[in-house]
């Protein structure tokens, strides 16, 4: 065993240098970690690669951590000099150890700074620690500040291509494709490490708010990126049902669509970040407001049909989310998670179609056409349903249409047939009160039970208060 | 199909009284036994362990057994030249560093021993066009760090340094449709983040802002069988999230809205009843930031053994009226 202080100084410099030969020899490793082992195996370094495994034997690390924190510290105070290959190598297993040590990711950010070390690395780096430490404040702080590196980049090529000249135009064309298709990867590969970092621990705030943050600076303003995001959440939220930040992401996600979807085609512009964030290639489900920019920019009748499509595009997401909502309340009694994702849907359909109300009130006294029925927000279906079942999606899709003929005949439901868009209905208030009945009615679960009730108690008082 | 509600169970003999003394021993010892490897991954926060340790012992009439010339000392060596504060001798220096150094300073009485001007500089240099503030210059945008960026100049009696509507602008924009808090404007509501965001409106005298009902019943839910509190719902009740909670629920005037006795048996089972110390849950490890947080919850919920807290900043009421500083708290 390595105990006095020179033989530990060999031992660690040895360990620091098969870390780094083991990322050279292979470039995919995924996952770290350490590995229980109470003593040395004699010849044997501790740093053990098994296909894309890197892992660290146990005895060697209390050794090895107050070794490269000590180096480090020294390096700062200038009491040691350091080149900025070792720094690299130091900080690199440093980190891997220790990741919320704020300042040997500092050190990395000054290497960034001067060309010796790539963003893309240290992206990497970050990745690879998250495996072991999935909430790591500082790994993900020092994320968004390599992304905004990265950005900035981006964007400093975009401004200089804005007077270019003869062959010059040609390779900042290029440039620019491959910066926007860098970022494009970036922005993939940071959902993927989002996803990873949730899976391996549940209500991760910090991978979660981290995952709203790059979509407000990578794809502000993309319909169809938030568009498959949500489409993508779906299964995950299915089977994370107490996961409060993963439902938390779907409500952030809903809130934007809807924002993007009410907003008047004149009033969106695609920005160079909606250009740079290239995404999957599946399409949206409601191709309305991609259009708009498109084709209708201008005529004010284009316009109100664009806000029409925007409407019952916006309608269709709420019912959905509430039928989906519905149906894990009822399959996984009992859930908080799943009644708090109930309560932010609902309010959102209610600050939105007060909204909605609004506007279309002072729209040159126009019908009320924002929503399918003048009644403050609520879908006859619904209304007529019976309890328990009025935001049911699949009983609820079969009856609209019958229940909405049932009205005065209303020319626009001609339109939306030949459209073939289905009339879609959102929650409304005596809907939730039959939906919270159905749920009490025989219910012997005591945590639905209670849960069930505060919500009443929330529609009765938090919504019914407002004005 | 029953789902087990996510809590934890408090066993018939856990501790159920208050046990000083071991806490005392408990922190007064841990900062003399250095052990490498534990003491070397915690040093990236030692400031705030430090004032983590101290506070809990001001709280327990405990504080002059500390080693306060070498605390000042250490203090003294961990201001930089930007004038910001950090967790430990090269380090770098960060808000949430200089709001825990100036905490100690004020507990001993001795603010002046850090240039405060230089101070004052650094957090005025933090606040970023949107009234927001970085941690440090690297940008990192919380309102956490509004937080320690405000408390630190309530506490120097600066808080005329800084644009005070732009900050308060802010923080309101992390407000959310339950009346709780995010890190950034569309995060997730989170009992730390209210608590900061809380105690910012208080130190600027916006509580009015705070739609404390909406708040309070969010707080309020967090309560769980066990009696302990968790920080989002369906995570584990925890003694650090019950002071966030508690603290906040008392900022905006609705402490009185959860079950008192039941969090206090709660806290209470967290000691650890032969090392002393708090751990987050009955059984687990004991550490020096649960075990402030505990004994500050009790405070808060009227321990007269302990001296009672400000729920704000986390101090003492005693050492806030030597500097003639009292937060707002909504009635």
């Amino acid at each position: 065993m390595a105990e006095s202080e020179e033989e530990v100084d060999v031992l660690v410099q040895r360990v620091v240098k098969d870390i780094t030969n083991a990322f050279k020899r292979n470039p995919n490793i995924d996952e770290i970690g350490v590995i229980p082992c109470p003593e040395a195996r004699y010849n044997r370094s501790p740093i053990v690669l098994v296909e894309n495994k890197l892992g660290v034997e146990s005895w060697c690390v209390k050794f090895l951590l107050p070794y490269v924190h000590n180096k480090l510290l020294l390096y700062r105070q200038r009491k040691h000099w350091l080149d900025r290959e070792a720094l690299a190598d130091i900080t690199c297993t440093l980190l891997l150890l220790n990741p919320d040590f704020t300042t040997a990711w500092n050190v990395r950010k000054e290497l960034l700074q001067c060309g010796a070390l790539n963003p893309e690395k240290d992206l990497y780096l970050g990745k690879l620690a998250l495996t072991k430490f999935p909430k790591s404040p500082e790994t993900w702080i020092h994320r968004r500040w390599v992304l905004q590196q990265i950005l900035r980049q981006v964007s400093a090529v975009s401004r200089s291509r804005k007077h270019p000249q003869g062959d010059a135009e040609q390779a900042d064309a290029d440039r620019s494709q491959r910066l926007s298709d860098q970022l494009a990867r970036t922005l993939h590969q940071e959902m993927k490490v989002c996803s990873d970092a949730a899976c391996r621990y549940p209500s991760n705030y910090n991978a979660w708010s981290h995952r709203i943050w790059v979509l407000q600076h990578m794809a502000e303003g993309n319909v169809k990126v938030f568009h498959d995001e949500l489409s993508s959440m779906r299964l995950w939220v299915s089977m994370h049902v107490s996961d409060h930040s993963g439902f938390h992401y779907r409500q952030f996600l809903l809130k934007e669509l809807i924002t993007e979807l009410s907003q008047t085609p004149a009033s969106t512009t695609s920005s160079p970040q909606h250009r740079g964030s290239a995404a999957p290639s599946s399409s949206p489900p409601h191709h309305g407001h991609d259009r708009a920019n498109g084709e209708l920019s201008g005529a004010e009748a284009a316009g109100e049909e664009e806000r029409r499509l925007g409407s019952t595009a916006a309608l269709q997401l709420f019912h959905q989310e509430v039928e989906l909502c519905s149906d894990l309340i009822r399959s996984f009694p009992g859930h908080e998670t799943l009644w708090s994702h109930r309560r932010h849907v609902y309010y959102l359909w209610h600050h939105w179609r007060r909204e909605h109300q609004h506007r279309c009130g002072s729209n040159r006294g126009s019908e009320p056409d924002c929503l399918n029925n003048g009644d403050p927000g609520l879908p006859k279906a619904c209304a007529q349903s019976p309890a328990g079942e009025g935001v049911n999606g699949q009983r609820h899709a079969g009856e609209a249409m019958e229940v909405d003929g049932a009205s005065p005949p209303d020319p626009r439901d001609s339109k939306r047939l030949k459209r073939g868009v289905q009339p879609p209905s959102a929650p409304a208030l005596p809907s939730e009160h039959g939906f919270v009945s159905g749920i009490l009615d025989g219910c012997c679960h005591p945590e639905q039970r209670r849960f069930a009730l505060a919500y009443k108690k929330w529609l009765d008082t938090v919504i019914d208060q407002q004005p | 199909m029953g789902t087990q509600v996510k809590d934890v169970i408090v066993k018939p003999d856990a501790p159920s009284t208050l046990l000083l003394d071991k806490h005392a021993d408990y922190i007064a010892a841990y900062g003399s036994k250095k052990d490498d490897y534990e003491y070397t991954l915690s040093e990236y926060l030692r400031m705030s362990g430090i004032y983590w340790g101290l506070t809990v012992m001001d709280l327990m009439g405990q504080l002059p057994r500390m080693n306060r010339q070498e605390i000042i000392d250490f203090i003294k060596a961990c201001q930089h030249e930007c004038g910001g504060v950090s967790a430990s001798i090269g380090h770098d220096p960060h808000l949430l560093y200089t709001l825990s150094a100036v905490q100690i300073l004020c507990l001993y009485d001795n603010v002046d021993a850090l240039d405060v001007d230089k101070v004052v500089e650094y957090i005025k240099g933090l606040q970023q066009e949107d009234g927001s503030f970085a941690g440090d210059k690297w940008g990192e945008i919380d309102t956490r760090f509004s937080f320690c960026a405000v408390a630190t100049l309530a506490l120097l009696g600066k808080m005329d340094s800084i644009n005070v509507d732009k900050a308060v602008e802010f923080v309101l924009s992390c407000m959310n449709f339950d009346g709780g808090f995010g890190c950034r404007p569309g995060s997730e509501s989170h009992a730390g983040q209210i608590y900061c965001c809380s105690g910012f409106l208080s130190l600027t005298g916006q509580l009015h802002q705070v739609n404390s009902d909406l708040l309070g019943w969010w707080l309020c839910e967090r309560q769980l069988p066990s009696g302990g509190l968790n920080g989002r719902p369906e995570k584990l009740p925890d003694v650090c999230y019950s002071w966030w909670v508690l603290a906040s629920l008392k900022i905006i005037g609705r402490i009185h809205w959860i079950d008192k006795a039941k969090l206090r048996s709660f806290i209470l089972a967290c000691q650890d009843e032969e090392t002393g110390g708090f751990a987050d849950r009955p059984g687990d490890m004991v550490d020096p930031f649960h075990t402030l947080f505990g004994v500050a919850g009790l405070s808060l919920l009227g321990d007269e053994q302990i001296k009672p807290v400000n729920p704000v900043l986390c101090m003492p009421e005693d050492v806030l009226q030597r500097i003639d500083l009292q937060p707002d708290l909504l009635s």
